[in-house]
């Protein structure tokens, strides 16, 4: 597993969504992490020292595995890049369709919830 | 495992399950292209959430919830999630209000 800066792994993530497109899936995983060891962490605590988390990221396609962190200030930045990296790839899923069914549907669930409320 | 079907619980479920033991809870997403489906899931490793859609419309959703998680892990699961999830309507109300007073 290697740890990657921020922009590093965005390209490696895009490259990554771009490979696994005929077969295979890709994962994400979040997790709040202070990168340290279990005693690192415990004479952390003895010392009374605050512990600093930050937010791991890993993805992998089955294959490859690679990782990056972000703390307080660079989060937004990321999330913002990672956000727009998921809508550029993520065009498999299923854009809604039929508009003028879907327009009843969603009144008939009104007038349902209103007649609930009513007897209520 | 089961899936929850509706969102709103997910999101709650999810981040009551994070707040409540913060360091060993994950959140992972899997999108697997030639199927077009998206699967999320939220652990600690003795309770699992799970979510799955294929709907291109619920990548919104879960793009909040992105966010709402890297605030949560960043800076700390006693975070304001209000202030990460309406934010942009928050800085939107403060100019209304200045253009009111001009006039």
């Amino acid at each position: 597993m290697v740890l990657l800066q921020l922009d590093p792994f965005l390209n490696e993530l895009t490259s990554m969504f771009e490979r696994s497109t005929e077969k295979r899936s890709v994962w994400v995983t979040l997790k709040r992490s202070s990168l340290k060891s279990k005693s690192q962490r415990n004479k952390l605590v003895t010392a009374g020292e605050a512990i600093e988390y930050r937010c791991l990221i890993r993805a992998t396609d089955g294959k490859k595995t690679i990782s990056t962190s972000v703390g307080q200030k660079d989060h937004q930045r990321f999330q913002a890049s990672y956000a727009t990296i998921l809508k550029a790839h993520m065009t498999a899923l299923k854009k809604r369709e039929r508009k003028d069914k879907k327009k009843p549907a969603e009144a008939d669930k009104r007038e349902g919830s209103s007649k609930r409320s009513k007897k209520s | 495992m089961v899936y929850i079907t509706e969102w709103d619980k997910f999101v709650e479920q999810s981040i009551e399950l994070f707040r409540a033991d913060p360091d060993s809870t994950r959140y992972v997403m899997k999108y697997r292209h030639c199927d077009g489906k998206l699967v999320l899931k939220v652990t600690d490793n003795r309770q699992c959430l799970k979510y799955k859609t294929d709907q291109a419309q619920e990548a919104k959703k879960m793009e909040k919830l992105n966010n709402m998680f890297f605030a949560l892990m960043a800076r700390g699961p006693d975070v304001d999630l209000s202030e990460v999830t309406g934010k942009e309507q928050m800085d939107a109300q403060p100019s209304k209000k200045g253009r009111g007073r001009k006039q």
